[in-house]
């Protein structure tokens, strides 16, 4: 994690002074972003550089779904099946991809490229069903709109 | 100063107080898990709740008084919010009374059958985790018996300050964890959390499965581990309970050592170093007196002892930091003037890996009772000389290499130990398990223990000895 | 269109979110206005005088909320936009984020001014994409113009602002639950007293308020109390912006005068329900909000007080409309199932009694539903009714006994028969 202190430094320096813990989120995020998830050294790394208790990173990293401390997949499609997208064909959009792809929520296929995931509301309601693929939304989904997508990720 | 009513009565409260302070101080139970005294108010186990006329339902722990506020700790409302309660406590518990170390002592227990008494509600089945989790060398974490009060964690991040819990995940699959790399282990005062844990879910190894509370009593006693003088209580098996079919060492073990509440000194508190007390005193004891290493009879012993005294012109004694107000006190009057050149010896240094000292209740001077011998006695290393020709060595951790060849030795101890042998007298004496007496601490506090156990034939109170080495040998006018 | 538009009142283009665009509709006037030519406490009373009702969930009353925080008490004060947007059915405020960001930056900025707060935060959740990239971009248009920063405006105010990412947490929408996260920690919520107003962001005076509440700050600052009593209702003064979801035609957000009519609303504004069915019930204001029939709703205007009246709410203004052949028993059980996996776990009743009832549902719609487990659904949520320390308890109890008080006949075929007695397929195709 080291590499990423210049762009932490400038982080801080964002915030008001004595916010040190508050760093703890976004910089959680950008070891994730860097390295595809949060190893056990960039927790203790990071506890010593923002002076914060290892014990409170380790509960972060466990209690909020987007963290994680294993690598996944190379694209991660996250599908809402909450109330409102359940209503519009989530359910029957996702026993498509999962059939495609011949893995269910919580798995990878054998070659590392899909990691597929449900979740609750993404606050896409009204352009629904939807999914995420990694960062992005992709709304208004159809099978055939899926089938390209899905094609275009390698 | 408001007043405020509970269940009509008129009490007069603080203004910082909170509701649950108020009525506890006057005599009205308002149950609660998850509130501590010592610790923040975490609110979270819902326990408290009290019914406020204008205000509906809300927790008393958290809740500030107000002047002529009307408070109901009983009404038909919160008496079916308790057993509610209850009900989501015991959902996922999975009430294994049975084999749970804490029957006996645990509040849910208690609070059940006070408070609900009610099967549970649910057809369904209960949420399982890990039962036999190694949350440290020294205790065992079972996360469903686990009611997520928080006690622990709190502990560890405000008094202890070791950082070393938290909760991983969350809803009911949340789980108390131990932060990785450091374990909490190397919290000196870990072990405390296991008395603050109002259930079954914490377990201290050295106390699993040895013992139902019920057959043990505890005996208030003083912990000997440094001169703050932790008060502390001794369990040990009840009399009526003594099996005469087993090993008569287990009628007389130490099973556990607890706190005793003390505001003076220690607070609800102690350190690990407390709770391994029978690492001292459970160490092989000298039973009986010897002459150079041969047993002979406690009077026989006695009588050369005194030939001795009588007969040295240059005595010396090292006194014991370990020994008693009453016997320090002894010595002074009985042996004072013989021994003019008596020297507080420190019984004990602190072991290899041992705090040393900090800012809660660890200090460096590891003996008990250290500040009542330096008011009576020489805090200076003794001064030999070739006309030395007694020594009195009282307890444990004097180098017996420093005594002049010449010098006669008495030596009173309590352990098995090499120099036992060496001694031209040997007494055996006894150990504060033994015997009531009362140490002085480092702030000058003095605390009490009381005999737990029955001490051996041969092996003699120091207190009464003293004054029996005083009178001249039999023989003489 | 459903009334006047305060805050989607121009057309949507691909540039219409910047901040030359919004200066061309007037914006940043308002701004200009409070500080050259107001007192702070000139802005707390405006913005109390116009009755604006917090757009989050609770509908308190804003300026009440800023006037518990002391101007002058020596310490720092916060204010935090809350764009964590969790409630199902609610992606309203991802509209002023992606679609109008300087409407809120600009209001934060005044607010700020008002409330004597040198650092201002949007909390905004950790999955959003564009609404983030949005208002990334807006902060920085705002920095560059000299609208945050020392001396803005050649005046006194100071003020800085950070975007704060969630991580994925529902309960961080919890005004206390958010406030532990941005500190860095898990989301859990806190008790009050101490309230957050008094002791919030590091124990510190803070003011947590919903994007939309704070984006209706700079137009009543522009425009005057007065004109914004002028629009909605006499007790809903303003317009609120609806997500519509579900089985309508038109799905969206769509900014309405309060007191619009609410089957107008549906049948013209949003196009009326999918393959021409009857409306079955309506979800308003979020699932957290009590679900009304569709004969409940027929007569009724979009505002609190008519909704209050009939025992819900306009909640977060997520509105969810579910056409007759819809299985609520299932949609309870997705409700549940959500409620469970958000509950962060702290207190009593919502960490035993979310879990107890998702696992309920499950067994119900598994076809091994019992008699009693209606009666059970009943219990756990009246004992997470005002026993928890934050909403999310009492939230998932009312969700499933609103569900319970409307379709009882539902749950009781389904328990008995072992299916649904509609198809048990949630989805409404469209006719087209």
């Amino acid at each position: 994690m080291r590499h990423l202190i210049p762009e932490f430094e400038r982080l801080r320096s964002r915030f008001p002074a004595g916010f040190e813990s508050s760093l703890v989120l976004p910089c959680v995020r950008r070891i994730q972003e860097d390295r595809g998830y949060v190893s056990d050294e960039d927790i203790a790394e990071l506890a010593k550089y923002l002076g914060v208790p290892q014990i409170q990173i380790e509960e972060v990293l466990s209690f909020y779904t987007m963290f994680r401390r294993k690598p996944i997949g190379r694209w991660h499609l996250q599908f809402c099946h909450n109330v409102s997208c359940s209503m519009n064909g989530a359910e029957r959009i996702l026993a498509h991809v999962e059939k495609k792809l011949g893995i269910r929520p919580g798995e990878t296929t054998p070659d590392g490229r899909f990691t597929l995931s449900v979740a609750e509301c993404l606050g896409s309601c009204g352009t629904a069903p939807m999914m995420m693929v990694n960062e992005g939304y992709h709304e208004n989904l159809t099978v055939a709109k899926i089938d390209e997508l899905l094609a275009g990720l390698k | 100063m408001p007043e405020i009513f509970l269940n009509g009565q008129s009490v007069q409260a603080r203004e910082d107080q909170t509701v649950l302070e108020v009525a506890l101080e006057n005599g009205v139970f308002v149950p609660y898990f998850c509130w501590h005294p010592q610790l923040s108010t975490a609110g979270n186990c819902r326990m408290c709740l009290v019914e406020v006329e204008g205000r509906g339902l809300d927790i008393a722990c958290n809740m500030p008084v107000s002047a002529f506020m009307k408070v109901f700790t009983d009404s038909d409302d919160v008496k079916a919010h308790r057993k509610a309660i209850l009900q989501f406590i015991t959902l996922n518990h999975p009430v294994d009374c049975g084999i749970c170390d804490k029957a006996g002592e645990c509040t849910l227990q208690d609070y059940h059958y006070t408070y609900n008494g009610d099967a549970s509600l649910s057809a369904d089945q209960k949420v399982r985790s890990t039962k036999y989790y190694n949350l440290s060398n020294r205790i065992l974490l079972d996360n469903e018996r686990c009611i997520l009060c928080l006690r622990c964690t709190r502990f560890t991040h405000e008094v202890s300050k070791s950082m070393a819990l938290g909760v991983e995940r969350r809803g009911d699959v949340s789980n108390i964890r131990p932060v990785e790399d450091r374990p909490l282990g190397e919290d000196p005062y870990s072990d405390n959390i296991v008395d603050l844990c109002p259930v079954g879910a914490l377990q201290s190894r050295q106390f699993l499965y040895k013992s139902r509370v019920w057959y043990l009593k505890a005996t208030p006693s003083v912990c000997p581990g440094c001169e703050r003088g932790c008060t502390i209580q001794v369990w040990h098996r009840k009399p009526e309970w003594f099996l005469k079919s087993l090993d008569a060492r287990q009628n007389t073990a130490i099973a556990r050592i607890t706190p005793l509440e003390n505001p003076a000194v220690n607070g609800p508190w102690i350190c690990n170093k407390g709770r391994d007390l029978s690492r001292i005193f459970e160490r092989t004891r000298a039973v009986e007196p010897m002459l150079k290493g041969r047993p002979v009879p406690v009077a026989e012993a006695v009588d050369e002892a005194r030939r001795l005294i009588g007969a040295a012109r240059h005595p010396v004694a090292l006194v014991s930091n370990w020994g008693s107000n009453e016997e320090l006190d002894s010595f002074k009057r009985h042996l004072g003037e013989v021994f003019v050149h008596a020297h507080v010896k420190t019984d004990w240094q602190p072991e290899e890996g041992e705090r040393i000292e900090d800012d809660l209740l660890i200090r460096a001077d590891k003996n008990p009772n250290t500040a009542k011998a330096r008011e009576l006695f020489d805090e200076t290393q003794p001064a030999y000389h070739d006309g030395t020709d007694l020594v009195l060595v009282w307890g444990e951790g004097y180098d017996f290499a420093k005594i002049p060849p010449q010098a006669k030795i008495i030596f009173l101890n309590s352990y098995l130990a090499p120099e036992n042998g060496h001694a031209d007298v040997f007494l055996a004496i006894s150990i504060q398990t033994e015997r009531a007496g009362h140490y002085t601490n480092f702030q000058g506090v003095v605390s009490r223990f009381e005999p737990c156990f029955a001490k051996g034939k041969h092996v003699l109170d120091a207190e009464a000895l003293f004054k029996a080495l005083e009178a001249p040998p039999r023989g003489h006018t | 269109m459903p009334g006047r538009q305060l805050i989607m009142s121009f057309p949507v283009t691909a540039t219409s979110h910047t901040l030359a665009e919004y200066r061309a509709r007037g914006g940043y006037q308002a701004l200009e206005k409070a500080l050259k030519t107001m007192r702070p406490s000139d802005v707390v009373k405006e913005v109390t005088a116009s009755g604006l009702q917090g757009r989050g969930g609770a509908a308190f009353s804003v300026g009440r909320k800023w006037q518990v925080v002391v101007y002058d008490d020596g310490q720092p004060h916060y204010l935090i936009a809350n764009a964590d947007e969790g409630e199902p059915g609610t992606f309203k405020d991802r509209w002023i984020l992606e679609q109008n960001p300087h409407a809120l930056i600009e209001s934060m900025l005044i607010a700020s001014y008002a409330l004597n707060v040198r650092n201002c935060f949007v909390y905004i959740r950790g999955e959003f994409d564009l609404p983030y990239e949005r208002l990334a971009a807006a902060v920085e248009e705002a920095y560059a113009a000299g609208y945050f920063g020392e001396r803005i405006l050649g005046t006194d105010f100071s003020c800085d602002i950070v975007v704060y990412r969630g991580a994925g947490a529902y309960v961080a929408g919890e005004a206390s639950g958010l406030i532990a996260s941005l500190e860095g920690k898990k989301s859990y919520p806190r008790n009050r007293p101490p309230r957050l107003t008094v002791k919030g962001l590091y124990q510190r005076p803070t003011v947590v308020n919903n994007v939309e509440s704070l984006s209706n700050v700079a137009w009543i600052i522009a425009h005057g109390a007065a004109a914004f009593k002028e629009v909605g209702t006499p007790k809903s003064p303003g317009t609120r912006l609806f997500s519509v979801s579900g089985h309508v035609n038109r799905p969206g957000v769509y900014e309405v005068e309060l007191g619009y009519p609410w089957m107008k609303f549906l049948e013209e504004d949003c196009g009326g329900i999918v393959g021409g069915r009857a409306i079955k019930c309506v979800v308003p204001g979020g699932v957290s909000s009590k679900v009304l029939t569709g004969a409940e709703i027929r007569d009724l205007d979009l505002s609190h007080e008519a909704l209050w009246d009939v025992g819900s709410t306009l909640g977060s203004g997520g509105m969810i409309v579910i056409a007759e052949g819809t299985c609520m028993v299932t949609l309870a059980q997705i409700l549940m199932r959500f409620y469970h996996h958000e509950s962060c776990g702290q207190c009593t009743p919502c960490r035993h009694g979310t879990g107890w009832m998702h696992r309920i549902m499950d067994r119900i719609v598994a076809g091994q539903g019992r008699p009693e487990d209606i009666e059970r659904l009943y219990y756990i949520s009246k004992f997470n009714d005002g026993t928890t320390i934050c909403g999310l308890g009492d939230a998932a109890g009312y969700a499933v006994s609103g569900i319970l008080d409307k379709f009882r006949d539902e749950f009781e075929y389904f328990i008995e028969h072992k299916r649904s007695r509609c198809d048990g397929n949630l989805e409404c195709l469209r006719s087209s």
